[in-house]
């Protein structure tokens, strides 16, 4: 479904990143690893078009999104929940799923109906699923920072994408919200089915789900393959699994 | 309409502009500095420049019309400026640097409207002027036109000045600092340097050349109330047009702007006030982000 | 049920201020009629903004071009044209969305503290044409004596005018803000970049909502024109922009009403002070500047602030 060749992206001169391959096939969940800076948020960057590649293709579905802006390629059918905590901080928890939705349906040009009548039903079921009902009614902002990191994955389900990006889903969570939110991830996949793409530290977390795992390193993909395969690859253990065991 | 234009008249008006030119260097530096370390929109820059020239009037006043007294006022007026402006950094400003550009905005328009009443109290709503020395009164012959020789010395002066700023902020530790702090704030507060009077030494500097750039404007123009207004936006659009934070760039705009004035009033006196505006927005469609670099 | 709660009472609070309005007439003389009227008018000028400023967190810094636009353009249509009276009624707010389209598809390129300078420069261009063009639109002196319709000539006439155009104006931008399109607005205002990537075209929605704004600016331009019989340049001077922004933040620029009780602040305390000294300005600039320190949200923001948290620490006790 999602096809990335030989992507380069520089920064003044620094190759973030440098001559990657990728492949998501449609139902798969992708992870991607590799230690800080090796460029994996860049990479995610360019898929959703935040960034833009200097060289190389990006395949949605066959057709290359490597030039679009980022509202064009969500409306292709691809969502990223961030890193960093990117959420609309002044409205309320059910809002800011809204606004997802709304946009989703193509009603955001709508001026004179209310909007707490549109996209109402769509809103509770992502806000259910990911077990943020109680606090709908919550201005985001004052969230703690677990619930805001699952705000994130549901304002990303907002557009019901056909490819979710997780860029590290866990990150800055305390233990208890960790098992949370991996327990979230995994009835996202096996409920919903969806194809998802992430980059996640927790290898545990990692080495449950993925059917498939892309190791970077230094802007670099190293390899591509089953989580069995990528385990035992002698580059992978030295380069990065031997640092974190 | 354009046919009765010559040579020497053009001339003569390029020169002119240039003069005012000075003028707008020298006011839209000050502002843009401000902008560049402190980020801060500093709408009273204005106000600043008319009390420089208010002040620059009282002390010619105060010695009685000698031929010293331009020349007392022209180191008087700047000096009272940046001591004002010194009060309002100490007191209020200072604590408002981590709030948002528009409350910023905002803040520096009320003390705006502050300045702009306290002037009416202090030196009321009557025209004032203020003569330039004898050396300076009188014509140069230019190209067999008549030429003010006070326009002539503006001239002089605006090299100076970029001179000035240019040895400042590239030469000495403050200007270096400075510069620093206007890329990254943090860091130097990091390495042990106290940003707040940093920032209170800038914002001292850019508004001391306001002062500056009010008495110089003096002997060409009536002092009056609403003079604020109409320096500042023009200052602002200067800054704009040069890249924010860019002294050259302040350069390269008051040239661009004084320049179409002048061209304004040759080809189009009625709307010659349309020109530099237009100029404006010209270069701003098509380098949005100003002509040089900005340090934003 | 909160929020239809809520609903309700604001839903009581309009109905009363409009009743009250509605008779005032009644009890007050020319002179307080001729005030509230300019009280509304302002209002809605600020409310205008505000929708682009507290709801779509755009730095709309000249707004009043908008406002003077529209005045001027009713105005030239009343005096210069055959169409029929009331034509420049519509007028006047088509030609203000139309300069706000132009302007905004210069400015929506570029973000915060540019787009804002960039339209004081845009709109001094404006300023300045109306300024000098003599033969068109009076130049510095503007134009007096607009032949206004009859029926909202005299002082009541145009009261009643203004308040149910003013009315009908606060409801639609009411609608506005809370519809979808208002939603994606102040998201679009709280996280530019999020919305980005939830699929929302951010510069096509502000200009689209700057356009909407300019419209309703200029709806007050033409109301103005009503109740005080002519136009100047001042009315799209950049110094009425600042006031009008700072009449959106006095009363609570992310309350609906709040800029509406600013205008009212500030054109009262411009009109009552300005009896006794001429330096309102002064007391002017010390208000701003205390509000800055001591009320940044606004007189309304803090007002619904106590409100709810009282309202809040009620419900956690129960």
């Amino acid at each position: 479904m999602l096809n990335v060749a030989s992507v380069n992206k520089s920064f003044d001169g620094f190759m973030a990143v440098n001559d990657t391959d990728l492949t998501v096939e449609k139902g798969q969940v992708v992870a991607v690893i590799g230690p800080n800076g090796a460029g994996k948020t860049t990479l995610f960057k360019l898929i959703t078009g935040h960034l833009h590649p200097d060289q190389g293709q990006i395949l949605f579905k066959g057709e290359d999104i490597s030039a679009l802006p980022p509202y064009e390629v969500c409306r292709k059918g691809i969502s990223l929940s961030f890193q960093v905590v990117n959420i609309f901080s002044r409205l309320t928890v059910f809002e800011n799923v809204q606004a997802a939705v709304l946009s989703h349906l193509k009603k955001t040009y709508k001026l004179f109906s209310p909007a707490r009548n549109q996209a109402v039903r769509e809103t509770w079921e992502i806000l259910d699923n990911v077990g943020l009902t109680k606090k709908a009614d919550g201005v985001s902002g004052a969230l703690s920072h677990g619930d805001q990191k699952v705000l994130e994955i549901a304002i990303a389900l907002g557009n019901a994408p056909e490819l979710l990006i997780l860029d590290e889903p866990t990150a800055g969570m305390s233990p208890e919200e960790t098992a949370v939110a991996i327990n979230l991830i995994h009835r996202l996949t096996a409920e919903l089915g969806l194809t998802i793409l992430f980059c996640e530290h927790d290898m545990e977390l990692v080495f449950s789900i993925a059917h498939s795992i892309m190791v970077m390193q230094q802007g670099k993909s190293l390899i591509e393959g089953d989580p069995e395969t990528v385990k035992n690859n002698p580059l992978v253990q030295e380069a990065y699994l031997g640092e974190s065991t | 309409m354009t046919a009765n234009i010559t040579w020497a008249a053009f001339s003569q008006q390029i020169l002119v502009g240039l003069s005012k030119t000075t003028i707008l260097f020298i006011v839209s530096s000050g502002l843009s500095l401000v902008l560049g370390v402190l980020r801060i929109p500093n709408v009273f820059h204005g106000s600043l420049y008319m009390i420089g020239a208010f002040i620059a009037y009282s002390a010619a006043m105060v010695l009685g019309g000698s031929p010293l007294g331009f020349w007392v006022a022209l180191v008087v007026a700047p000096l009272g400026v940046a001591l004002i402006s010194l009060i309002v950094e100490r007191g209020l400003f200072c604590r408002l640097y981590e709030r948002e550009h528009l409350m910023l905005l905002l803040f520096t328009f009320a003390f705006m409207l502050v300045f702009g009443d306290l002037v009416k109290l202090v030196w009321g709503s009557d025209y004032r002027s203020l003569s330039a020395p004898p050396i300076l009164q009188g014509y140069f012959s230019i190209f067999g036109l008549p030429f003010p020789r006070y326009n002539a010395f503006l001239l002089l002066i605006g090299p100076l000045v970029a001179f000035g700023l240019w040895f400042l902020t590239n030469k000495t530790k403050i200007g270096k600092i400075s510069r620093a702090a206007a890329v990254d704030r943090e860091m130097v507060g990091a390495v042990g340097i106290n940003v707040s009077w940093v920032f209170a030494a800038v914002f001292i500097i850019g508004c001391f050349l306001a002062g500056l750039g009010g008495a110089l404007v003096a002997p060409t123009q009536n002092i009056t109330q609403g003079m604020d207004h109409a320096i500042i936006i023009e200052a602002f659009l200067i800054v704009i047009i040069g890249g924010l934070g860019n002294i050259w760039g302040a350069l390269l705009g008051a040239l661009i702007f004084g320049l179409t004035d002048s061209i304004g009033i040759l080809v189009w006196p009625q709307f010659a006030i349309v020109f530099p505006y237009i100029a404006v927005v010209v270069v701003l469609m098509f380098r949005p982000q100003g002509l040089l670099k900005s340090v934003w | 049920m909160f929020a239809a709660a809520i609903n309700k009472r604001s839903f009581g609070i309009a109905v009363t201020l409009l009743v009250l309005l509605g008779v005032l007439p009644f009890f007050l003389d020319r002179f307080y009629i001729y005030l509230t009227a300019l009280i509304l008018v302002t209002g809605l000028l600020a409310t205008s903004l505000n929708m682009v400023l507290g709801y779509g967190g755009m730095y709309q810094f000249h707004h009043a071009v908008f406002y003077g636009v529209g005045a001027y353009a009713c105005a030239l249509t009343l005096i210069k044209t055959d169409l029929p009276p009331y034509a420049g009624f519509i007028v006047g707010p088509v030609v203000a969305a139309a300069v706000g389209v132009i302007m905004g598809l210069i400015c929506v390129r570029l973000s915060k503290l540019y787009f804002g300078m960039l339209q004081i420069a845009l709109g001094s261009l404006v300023w300045a044409i109306v300024y000098r063009w003599y033969s068109f639109t009076g130049g510095d002196d503007g134009l007096h004596g607009v032949p206004v319709p009859d029926l909202i000539s005299s002082i009541n006439g145009a009261y009643y005018f203004t308040l149910i155009i003013t009315a009908l104006c606060m409801v639609l931008i009411y609608l506005i803000i809370n519809s979808p399109f208002g939603r994606i607005f102040q998201a679009i205002r709280d996280n530019p970049e999020r919305s980005e990537t939830i699929g929302v075209n951010v510069k096509r929605h502000q200009l689209v909502g700057l356009t909407i704004a300019a419209f309703f600016g200029g709806v007050a331009g033409s109301l103005f024109v009503t109740v005080e019989g002519s136009v100047f340049p001042d009315l799209m001077f950049w110094t009425l922009s600042l006031e009008i922004l700072i009449m959106c933040l006095l009363g609570g620029w992310f309350t609906f009403l709040g800029p509406m009780v600013g205008a009212g602040i500030v054109v009262s305390l411009q009109t009552f002070v300005g009896m006794y000294t001429e330096y309102w300005t002064l007391i002017m600039g010390i208000i701003l500047i205390l509000l800055i320190f001591f009320l940044p949200e606004g007189v309304l923001g803090f007002f619904l602030e106590r409100f709810s948290s009282r309202e809040q620490a009620m419900s956690a006790e129960k």
